[in-house]
C-alpha cells in the first residue's frame, strides 16, 4: 500500500519532469514541415550572434569562477583559522544573495556607478564587464562559500597552518600550495554550480546591456519558433553536464579521501 | 500458565535463517536475559516480541493472548532502545508522557503519573529539560521511565547499557533491576555482556546461532554449562584435554597427572574444565608453569601454562600469603566441585 | 595590533560585498525615500498604493506562495517516497542528480521548454488535443498566467525542495519512529508530534527560500510572458529598462517593496525557527 502511494508520487513527478524535456526536443525538431530535422540546432550553431554571446558567457563564467575562489577560499580559510566568531557574520553575508533579489542589486549598481557617479563603471564597455562580473560573483557567493567551508571542514586548518608555518611557508604560499589543492573537490563543485548559474543569467546582463548569453535567447525566443527549443536543449545539456562533472568530481576526491 | 510465550518462534530473511525454532515460557514478573555474541538472533527475537518484525513461524502470547498477528502499538509492550531514542524535540516530561498522550490520557492524570515516573528514575526536577541537556545515564533513565509509563504488559531492553561509560552501567543496571522487582514487570534484557547477565537475572537465555543454548539461572549457566559454546562464552574457562583411564570412577589422566573425579563420565577423549576460581595451589597435582601475576586488588590472578594450555586461576587476596613468581612451577590442584567434564569438541581430537 | 592584522584578512571580502552588494542595496532602499531633489519623501512609497502595483505585488506573492507551498508538498512526498517509501535503492542517486541539474535549469530556457511543451501548438498541448479532444486552452488554460507560471516555476522548486529535504529526511533515525509505534502511537501521531516538528526547521527554511527563489525570478517570466503578466520583477525591469512609471523614483519604491518583502518572509523564518528549534543546541 504504502509502496503503491511511493510509486504513484514518483511517477507522477517524473512525468512532470520528463514531459517538458520530451515536448522541448520534440518542438526543436519540428523546423522542418513533416520530417523530423536538425535544422533548428543547424541554424542556431550557425548563427554567429550564438557564437558570440555563448563565447562571452563561457568567459565570464570562467573569470566569476576565479574572483569567486580568490575571494572566498582566503577569506573561509581566515576566518576558520583566526576569526571564528566572525563565521555567523559571513554565513549571513553570504546567504543575502539568495534573499535580495539580483534585479534589485543590479539596479543599485545601475544607480551606484553610473557616469556621473564617483566610479563610473558603467560608462565604458570593459568597466561594465568588470560590473557584471562582480555581480556574477555575489550570486554565485552562498553556493561558492557553503561548498569551500564544507570542505575546510573536513580538515584540520590550524594543524595544517602550524605545520607549514614550523616549514617556513609565507601566507601566499601556504593558501596557495597547502589549503587550496586540499579543497580543491568543493572548490570544483562550488566552480561547476557557479558554470551553470553564470551562463544563462538573463536579469543582470539584461539591464547592463552585455552581449551574453541570456539576453541573446530571450532576443531569439521573441523573434523565432523552433530555435529557441534548440537552444534550451543546449542549455539543459550544458546544465547536465556542469552538474555532471561536478558530481564525479566529489566521488572521485571521496574516493580519494576515503582511500589514503 | 506462563505470562510471556514464545512458542516455537522461527525468523528467516530471505534465504539466511536467523532464529531457529526459538521456544521459552517467561513467568509473570521475571527477569529474562538473552545473552549472546551479536548475530545470534537475540535481537531479532526481541524485535519479534516488540512487532517490528513478523515470525516465519510460531506464536507470540502475552498474557494468554495471542499477538502474533498485532502492530507494535497494539502490543502494550514497554522497550527500551540502544541508543535512547529520546524525541529530541519533546521536554523530558513530554517525552515520559508521550505514551499516555497517544492513548488519550487527559492531561490532567497525565501529570501525576509522569512526576511519579521521573520519581522513580531520580530525576524529578528535569522535566523541563530537553533530551540533549541530559548526559548518557540520565537519558536511558528517561528513556526507561518513558517505557514504563503507560504501565506496559512487557518491558523489552534491547542493550540499553552498551552506550554508556562502564561505571554507569554498574549502577544503571543495578537500578533497572531494583525498578523492575518493584514494579513486578515481566522483562526480557538483551546483552552481549555476560557480566550485566550474570548480575541481574532471574534466568538466562544463552543464545547461538539463532538457537537457545541454554537456559537457566545464572548460577546453573555459569556452573553447570551444558554446551560446549556457554561454558566458553559464560566466564573464563581453563581446559585441560583427558584422557579416561576408568569411565566408571571417572579416572582421567591429564597432562601426565591422575586425577579421580570420583563421578562416572562419558567414553574419552573429553576436556576437563574449570572456572579460575575452581583452581587452588598444592604440593601435588597438575604441573604449571607460571607465566604472569597481576593483582587486581580483592583478587589475584595467576596465568601459567599447563598441559600445553594457558591458564587463569584466581584467588582472593591474603596479605600473609607470598605471590609465586613468574618462571616458577607450581601444581594446580582440581576443587572437585568445580570440575566440568566437556565432550571434546570434534576439531580439538587429533 | 594583532587583532588589527586579523580583520585585514577579511578585508578584501567585506570590500567586495559592501561594494557590490550592501551598497546598492541601501542606495535603493536610501533612494526609496528621496524625491527628484534628493530631499526625504514618503510619497515614493504612497505611490505603491496604486492600483496597478499593489496588483503586481499581489499576483506576485500569489505566485511565489503557490509555487512555494507546492513545490515544498511535492517535493516532500517525492523525497519521502524515495527514503521510506519502500522504493529500490538505486532510484536515490539518479532522483539526486536530476535535482541537481533542474534545480538550475532556470531562467530564458525553462521558459522555452514549457511553450514547446504547453504552449498553444506544444507538445502536451496537441498530445492532449488529438488524443482525448481536450482542448486546455479552450478550457481557460494559459501558459502566460497564475498558474501558468506557477506551473513553470515548480520546475525548479520541486527539485530544489527535493535536494534540501532528503537528507532531513534521512537523518530521522529508525529509532524515534519505532520508540513511537511501541509506544502505541499511530503513524499519523508519529509524525505529527515527533517527525514534523523536528523536520520543522528545515521546512520553513526551504519555505523562504523557496519563496524568495521565484519572487525574485525575472528572466522565466520575462523569456514566457514578455511584459503581459505584471508581476513585480517584470515591472521593475521594464522600469529600469525604459522608465514605464514615468517616475525613477517609484522605481526605487518598488525595489525597496520587493526587499521589504523577501526581507519580511525570511524575518518571519527566523523567529519561526528560533521558537522551533527551542529543543536544539
Amino acid at each position: 500500500m504504502k509502496r503503491l502511494w511511493s510509486w504513484a508520487a514518483l511517477v507522477i513527478g517524473a512525468l512532470y519532469f520528463l514531459l517538458p524535456l520530451i515536448g522541448t526536443i520534440e518542438f526543436s525538431l519540428r523546423m522542418r514541415r513533416g520530417a523530423y530535422s536538425l535544422d533548428a540546432y543547424r541554424s542556431v550553431l550557425a548563427d554567429p550572434a550564438f557564437r558570440a554571446t555563448f563565447g562571452y558567457s563561457v568567459m565570464m563564467a570562467l573569470l566569476t569562477i576565479v574572483l569567486g575562489v580568490v575571494l572566498v577560499v582566503p577569506t573561509a580559510y581566515w576566518v576558520r583559522l583566526r576569526l571564528p566568531r566572525l563565521r555567523p557574520v559571513i554565513e549571513f553575508v553570504t546567504l543575502l544573495p539568495l534573499v535580495i533579489p539580483a534585479i534589485v542589486v543590479v539596479f543599485g549598481y545601475i544607480r551606484l556607478y553610473n557616469t556621473s557617479s564617483i566610479l563610473p563603471l558603467t560608462g565604458t564597455a570593459g568597466g561594465t564587464n568588470i560590473l557584471l562580473l562582480c555581480g556574477y560573483a555575489t550570486l554565485a557567493l552562498p553556493y561558492m562559500y557553503r561548498a569551500v567551508d564544507t570542505g575546510l571542514s573536513t580538515m584540520d586548518v590550524r594543524s595544517l597552518t602550524e605545520a607549514a608555518q614550523s616549514l617556513g611557508a609565507g601566507w601566499v604560499r601556504i593558501i596557495g600550495r597547502l589549503i587550496l589543492p586540499n579543497v580543491l573537490g568543493a572548490v570544483m563543485s562550488g566552480a561547476f554550480l557557479s558554470f551553470a548559474i553564470v551562463i544563462g543569467e538573463f536579469t543582470m546582463a539584461a539591464l547592463l546591456n552585455r552581449p551574453a548569453f541570456g539576453p541573446y535567447m530571450q532576443l531569439l525566443g521573441a523573434n523565432r519558433a523552433y530555435e529557441p527549443a534548440a537552444l534550451a536543449v543546449i542549455a539543459f545539456a550544458v546544465t547536465w553536464g556542469c552538474m555532471g562533472v561536478m558530481q564525479l568530481i566529489s566521488r572521485l576526491a571521496g574516493v580519494r579521501k576515503t582511500a589514503t | 500458565m506462563s505470562f510471556l510465550t514464545l512458542d516455537h518462534l522461527q525468523k528467516s530473511f530471505g534465504d539466511t535463517k536467523v532464529v531457529h525454532d526459538f521456544d521459552m515460557r517467561v513467568e509473570k514478573g521475571e527477569f529474562i536475559s538473552f545473552l549472546g555474541p551479536s548475530g545470534c538472533g537475540k535481537t531479532t527475537v526481541l524485535r519479534m516480541v516488540a512487532g517490528f518484525e513478523t515470525p516465519s513461524a510460531g506464536r507470540i502470547l502475552i498474557d494468554g493472548q495471542d499477538v502474533t498477528g498485532l502492530r507494535p502499538n497494539q502490543r502494550q509492550i514497554g522497550m527500551v532502545f540502544q541508543a535512547y531514542a529520546l524525541f529530541p524535540n519533546l521536554t523530558v516530561a513530554d517525552n515520559v508522557g508521550f505514551g499516555l498522550k497517544v492513548a488519550g490520557v487527559p492531561r490532567a492524570e497525565r501529570g501525576p503519573r509522569v512526576a511519579e515516573m521521573l520519581d522513580l528514575i531520580g530525576l524529578p526536577q528535569m522535566g523541563g529539560r530537553y533530551p540533549w541537556q541530559l548526559s548518557g545515564g540520565q537519558q536511558q533513565r528517561v528513556a526507561l521511565a518513558r517505557a514504563l509509563a503507560p504501565r506496559p504488559r512487557v518491558l523489552l531492553l534491547d542493550e540499553p547499557l552498551s552506550a554508556l561509560d562502564a561505571k554507569i552501567r554498574v549502577s544503571l543496571r543495578n537500578q533497572i533491576r531494583e525498578i523492575q522487582q518493584q514494579l513486578g514487570i515481566t522483562t526480557i534484557f538483551v546483552t552481549h555482556d555476560q557480566e550485566e547477565a550474570l548480575s541481574i537475572s532471574d534466568r538466562i537465555v544463552v543464545m547461538h546461532r539463532g538457537v537457545a543454548d541454554q537456559t537457566g539461572t545464572p548460577r546453573e549457566i555459569y556452573n553447570h554449562p551444558t554446551t560446549d559454546f556457554v561454558a566458553n562464552f559464560v566466564g573464563t574457562l581453563n581446559r585441560f584435554p583427558a584422557e579416561v583411564l576408568d569411565a566408571a570412577t571417572g579416572r582421567l589422566r591429564v597432562g601426565g597427572t591422575e586425577i579421580e573425579l570420583g563421578r562416572p563420565v562419558g567414553p574419552g577423549p573429553l576436556v576437563l574444565a574449570a572456572r579460575p576460581e575452581g583452581l587452588v595451589l598444592a604440593e601435588t597435582g597438575i604441573p604449571a608453569e607460571v607465566t604472569g601475576v597481576e593483582f587486581l586488588g580483592s583478587v589475584q590472578r595467576l596465568r601459567a601454562r599447563a598441559a600445553g594450555q594457558s591458564i587463569v586461576m584466581d584467588r582472593f587476596n591474603a596479605p600473609t600469603a607470598a605471590l609465586p613468581a613468574p618462571g616458577e612451577t607450581v601444581h594446580l590442584c582440581p576443587l572437585r566441585s568445580h570440575w566440568m567434564v566437556l565432550a571434546q569438541p570434534e576439531a580439538e581430537i587429533v | 595590533m594583532k587583532t588589527g592584522w586579523n580583520w585585514l584578512g577579511v578585508m578584501p571580502f567585506f570590500a567586495f560585498a559592501a561594494l557590490f552588494l550592501i551598497l546598492p542595496t541601501m542606495n535603493i532602499v536610501i533612494g526609496a525615500f528621496q524625491n527628484s531633489e534628493g530631499g526625504f519623501t514618503l510619497a515614493n512609497l504612497q505611490g505603491l498604493t496604486a492600483p496597478r502595483i499593489v496588483d503586481s505585488f499581489a499576483i506576485s506573492i500569489k505566485v511565489s506562495l503557490a509555487s512555494a507551498i507546492l513545490g515544498c508538498l511535492i517535493g516532500f512526498a517525492m523525497a519521502a517516497a524515495v527514503v521510506m517509501g519502500g522504493l529500490p535503492g538505486w532510484i536515490k542517486a539518479p532522483l539526486m542528480t536530476f535535482s541537481g541539474v533542474a534545480s538550475n535549469f532556470a531562467g530564458v530556457p525553462l521558459a522555452f521548454a514549457f511553450i514547446a511543451t504547453l504552449g498553444r501548438v506544444g507538445l502536451v498541448t496537441m498530445l492532449l488535443k488529438q488524443w482525448f479532444g481536450i482542448n486546455i486552452y479552450a478550457m481557460g488554460f494559459n501558459l502566460l498566467s497564475f498558474w501558468g507560471l506557477t506551473l513553470t516555476y515548480l520546475f525548479f522548486q520541486i527539485p530544489l525542495m527535493i535536494l534540501i529535504i532528503t537528507p532531513a529526511l534521512e537523518g530521522l533515525k529508525r529509532e524515534w519512529r519505532e520508540a513511537a509505534e511501541v509506544l502505541g502511537a499511530s503513524t499519523s501521531q508519529y509524525w505529527r508530534m515527533v517527525a514534523l516538528p523536528i523536520l520543522f526547521p528545515s521546512l520553513l527554511g526551504t519555505f523562504a527560500l523557496l519563496f524568495a527563489n521565484s519572487f525574485g525570478a525575472v528572466a522565466t517570466a520575462y523569456a514566457l510572458t514578455g511584459s503581459s503578466l505584471s508581476i513585480v520583477p517584470i515591472m521593475l525591469f521594464a522600469q529600469i529598462r525604459g522608465d514605464v512609471l514615468q517616475d525613477p523614483h517609484l522605481g526605487y519604491a518598488m525595489a525597496f517593496g520587493m526587499i521589504l518583502v523577501t526581507g519580511l518572509a525570511n524575518l518571519a523564518y527566523v523567529i519561526m525557527r528560533t521558537r522551533a528549534e527551542r529543543w536544539m543546541r
